[in-house]
C-alpha cells in the first residue's frame, strides 16, 4: 500500500479507485467483529461508550425532565416534592391597596380626615384603642354623633365588610389588611388584626345594621 | 498490491457532471465572498455603531440576516449540493442523469436568495434565526432545493454499483430532510405560526436541523468519500459508521432545545436537548476514528479536512459542555454563542467543503488547479482566519457573559470590556475575507482554462485497487 506522494499541491491524486472503495468498505462491514476468536478491543470500547452516553443521557433526562409537565419551567423546584407554599401576602401591602381603594376619598392620604366631617385616623383612640371596636364600627358602619380626640363628629361611616347592606363588600383578609395598616401607618402603632379576628366577630354578629357610638363604647 | 483498477481516474461521467456541478460551486464561492464583505460590516459596526450606520439597509440587524443567510444558504447550501451530487454520481458509477433539473434548480435557487437578501435589507426579514427570507421566497427555495436533488436522488436509485459507501448515506439524507424541515418550519413559523413561546422552540429546532440534518451531512458526504480516496485506506472503525449516522439523524435535531436555556419554555425541553447533546457526542467519537487518516496529510484537501474535523470535533465538545445550566448562565445570549456557531460552521462545515472542493474541482476540469501560490495563501488565512475569529468571539463573549451577571456593571463598561475583542474579530473576517478571495480567484482562472487549453492528458494518476485490510 503505498500513499501517493503529493508532489503538487494543485492537485490531489487519487489512491483508491472508486469501485474498489466502495467493495473494500462493503466486505469490513460483513466481517464479524469476533474474526477467528479475537476480540477486538476498540469496538467493543465503543459499545461502552455507547451504552455509557445512552445511561447517562436517561439518567439526566430522568433527573431533570420536570416531570414533562408543561407548567413546570425550573427544574430544580418539582410540585409534591415538600409542603405546599402557601403565598404570604404582606398585610401592610395589602392594606394600603385597601386603603387607597376604599378608604382615601373620606380620611385623606394623611389620614387626618376632613375637619368637621371626616374624623382623622391618626392617635385615635378609636383606630389604636379596641380592636372589638374598631373591627365592628369598620365592618357594619357607624351613624350619628361620635366623639373623636375631644372633637365631635356626626356623619355617616359605611359598611366596609362583607355584611348586608354594605357596598364595599371587603373579605375579612381585606379588612384585617386595611385595619393592620391604619394602626401602624402615620406613627400609629398598636398591633395588627388577624383575618381570624374579623371573621369571628362578623360570625358572631352576623347580619345587623350600622353601629352608633353608644353601641360601641360597650366593648372593650 | 497496486494492480492498477481498470477505470481511469477521470473519465466521460465526470465531464458530463461538468458544467452544472461547476455552476453550483461557482455560485456558492461569489455567495462565500459576498457573505464575508456583509460579516466584516457587522463585525465593525460591533465596536463603531456609526459605522454605515446612515445607510438603512446596512443597519446591524439587517446586515448580520445577510451575512447569515448568505453564508448558510448561498454558500454552504450550494457547494455542499455541488459536492454532494458529485459524490452521488461518483460513487453510482454512472453519469449523472437530469441535470438540465439541477442547472435550472441552481438558477432558481440563487435567484430566490437573491430576492430574499433584498427582502431582507428593505426591512421584510422575518424575526426568525435562519428563517429570516421573507416568505414570499420561501416556496421558491423549496422547489428550487428539490430540482437540484433530483439528480442526486437518480444517481442513488440507479446506481450500478454493489453496495453503499457513508457518503452516499449523508447525501441522500441531505436531500431528502432539508425540504421537510424547511416546509415544518415555514409552516408553522411564517404560514400558519404556532402561538407563543412554541414559536422559539420551533426555530430552535429548525436552527439545530439546518445544521444537524442538513449542513453536517452535506460536508461529511464529501469529506468520507475524499479521505479514503486520497489515502488509498480503508476508515477504520467502518462498522460503527451507520450507528452514527442514525444517531446524528435520530438525535441531532433533538438539541435544538439548548439554545432556550433560561428562556420561558417547559424544563424538559432544554433537558431533552442536553441529553441529545450527550448522545450526540457517539456521533462525533466515530466520525473521529473513522476520519482519522485525514491527519496523514500530504494532500491539500486533507489538510483543509484535518483543520475542519479538529473544529468539528471541539464544537461538539462545546456544545455538550456549555448545554449545562451552570455554564448556559454565562455563555447564553453573549457572543460566546456566536463563537461556537462560527466554530460549527466555519470551522468545521466550510474547511470540510473547501478540502472536497479541493479535490472535486480537478476532476471536473479535468485538470490541476491553476495556482500553487493562492491555493497555500487559502489555507493559511482562512486556518488562521478560524482560529482568531473563535478565539476573540468566544472570548468577548465570555467577558460580556460574566459581566452581564453583575447589576452593578454598566453597559457602557461592558462595552469597553469588549471591545478589544471585538477588534480582534474583525481583523479574523478581514482575514477571511482575503482567503476566500483568493480562492474565488483560483477557483475562477481554473475553471476559464477549461475553454482556452487542452488538459495534460497524463496529469492524473491511475488509482490503485482498496484493500479491507483490519484498521
Ligand atoms: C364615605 C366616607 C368614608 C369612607 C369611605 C370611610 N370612612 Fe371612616 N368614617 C367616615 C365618617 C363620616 C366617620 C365618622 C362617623 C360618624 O360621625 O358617625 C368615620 C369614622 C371612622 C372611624 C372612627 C373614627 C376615627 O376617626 O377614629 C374609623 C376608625 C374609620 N372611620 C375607619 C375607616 C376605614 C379603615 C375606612 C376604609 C376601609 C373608612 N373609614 C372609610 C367616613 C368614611
Amino acid at each position: 500500500m503505498s500513499t501517493p506522494s503529493n508532489q503538487d499541491p494543485r492537485l490531489d491524486q487519487a489512491a483508491a479507485s472508486d469501485e474498489s472503495l466502495l467493495a473494500a468498505h462493503e466486505k469490513l462491514l460483513g466481517k464479524q467483529p469476533d474474526e477467528k476468536a479475537r476480540y477486538k478491543l476498540l469496538p467493543l470500547n465503543l459499545l461502552f461508550l455507547f451504552s455509557g452516553l445512552i445511561f447517562f443521557a436517561g439518567t439526566y433526562l430522568n433527573r431533570y425532565s420536570g416531570l414533562f409537565d408543561p407548567k413546570i419551567y425550573n427544574e430544580n423546584e418539582l410540585p409534591g416534592t415538600g409542603a405546599p407554599v402557601a403565598v404570604k401576602v404582606d398585610p401592610l401591602v395589602l392594606g394600603k391597596k385597601q386603603y387607597d381603594a376604599v378608604c382615601i376619598t373620606c380620611h385623606q392620604g394623611t389620614g387626618l380626615g376632613q375637619p368637621g366631617v371626616y374624623p382623622p385616623l391618626v392617635a385615635a383612640d378609636w383606630v389604636i384603642g379596641s380592636e372589638e371596636r374598631l373591627i365592628r364600627l369598620v365592618l357594619y358602619g357607624l351613624n350619628g354623633p361620635i366623639k373623636v380626640n375631644g372633637v365631635d363628629y356626626n356623619g355617616a361611616m359605611p359598611a366596609i365588610g362583607k355584611v348586608a347592606g354594605s357596598g364595599y363588600n371587603l373579605s375579612d383578609e381585606k379588612v384585617a389588611a386595611v385595619l393592620t395598616y391604619v394602626r401602624q401607618q402615620w406613627g400609629n402603632t398598636a398591633g395588627p388584626i388577624t383575618t381570624e379576628q374579623v371573621s369571628a366577630i362578623r360570625a358572631k354578629e352576623g347580619d345587623r345594621k350600622a353601629y352608633v357610638a353608644e353601641e360601641l363604647l360597650k366593648f372593650q | 498490491m497496486s494492480s492498477p483498477s481498470t477505470t481511469a481516474e477521470v473519465t466521460g461521467a465526470d465531464t458530463v457532471g461538468r458544467w452544472p456541478l461547476l455552476l453550483l460551486l461557482a455560485s456558492g464561492l461569489v455567495w462565500l465572498v459576498l457573505s464575508g464583505v456583509l460579516a466584516l460590516i457587522a463585525s465593525i459596526q460591533l465596536h463603531s455603531p456609526a459605522f454605515l450606520a446612515d445607510c438603512e439597509s446596512l443597519t446591524h440587524g439587517r446586515v448580520t440576516s445577510l451575512a447569515e443567510t448568505t453564508f448558510i444558504y448561498g454558500w454552504a447550501a450550494n457547494t455542499g449540493l455541488g459536492v454532494a451530487l458529485w459524490v452521488l454520481g461518483r460513487l453510482g458509477g454512472a453519469p449523472l442523469r437530469a441535470l438540465n433539473w439541477a442547472v435550472v434548480g441552481t438558477l432558481f435557487w440563487n435567484a430566490g436568495i437573491s430576492l430574499g437578501l433584498v427582502g431582507i435589507a428593505t426591512g421584510d426579514a422575518t424575526s426568525f434565526a435562519l428563517l429570516e427570507m421573507p416568505r414570499y421566497v420561501q416556496p421558491l427555495l423549496v422547489a428550487a432545493y428539490v430540482a437540484i436533488g433530483v439528480s442526486g436522488i437518480l444517481a442513488w436509485s440507479g446506481r450500478r454499483t454493489d453496495g453503499t459507501f457513508a457518503s452516499q448515506w449523508y447525501a441522500v439524507a441531505a436531500l431528502f430532510l432539508f425540504p421537510w424541515l424547511l416546509i415544518a418550519a415555514q409552516t408553522m413559523l411564517l404560514w400558519s405560526p404556532v402561538r407563543g413561546v412554541l414559536q422559539a422552540v420551533v426555530n430552535g429546532w429548525y436552527v439545530q436541523g439546518a445544521f444537524s440534518l442538513w449542513l453536517a451531512p452535506l460536508a461529511l458526504a464529501g469529506v468520507y468519500y475524499v479521505v479514503p480516496k486520497a489515502t488509498g485506506r480503508t476508515l477504520p472503525s467502518y462498522e460503527f459508521a451507520s450507528l452514527s449516522f442514525w444517531t446524528l439523524l435520530f438525535v441531532g435535531s433533538l438539541t435544538g432545545g439548548r439554545h432556550l436555556i433560561g428562556g420561558p419554555v417547559p424544563a424538559w425541553i432544554p433537558t431533552l436537548a442536553n441529553a441529545a447533546c450527550t448522545m450526540l457526542l457517539f456521533h462525533y467519537a466515530v466520525v473521529a476514528l473513522n476520519l482519522r487518516g485525514a491527519f496523514s496529510g500530504g494532500s491539500t484537501a486533507l489538510r483543509f479536512i484535518s483543520f475542519g474535523l479538529v473544529a468539528y470535533l471541539l464544537g461538539a465538545v462545546l456544545d455538550a459542555v456549555t448545554a449545562f445550566r451552570g455554564v448556559a448562565l454565562v455563555t447564553q445570549f453573549t457572543s460566546f454563542a456566536t463563537a461556537q456557531q462560527q466554530l460549527a460552521l466555519y470551522g468545521g462545515i466550510s474547511m470540510f467543503l473547501f478540502g472536497s472542493l479541493y479535490f472535486a474541482v480537478p476532476r471536473l476540469t479535468g485538470r490541476a488547479w491553476a495556482s500553487a501560490a493562492l491555493l497555500r495563501g487559502h489555507l493559511a488565512l482562512a486556518s488562521f482566519g478560524v482560529v482568531l475569529l473563535v478565539v476573540t468571539l468566544a472570548a468577548a463573549g465570555w467577558t460580556q457573559g460574566q459581566d452581564l451577571n453583575h447589576a452593578a456593571t454598566s453597559f457602557a463598561d461592558i462595552a469597553a470590556h469588549t471591545r478589544p475583542w471585538l477588534l480582534g474579530v474583525t481583523a479574523a473576517q478581514g482575514i477571511l475575507l482575503l482567503g476566500n478571495l483568493l480562492l474565488l480567484v483560483n477557483f475562477a482562472i481554473s475553471v476559464s482554462s477549461v475553454c482556452c487549453s487542452a488538459p495534460a492528458e497524463n496529469s492524473f494518476r491511475q488509482p490503485s485497487t482498496m484493500e479491507a485490510h483490519a484498521s
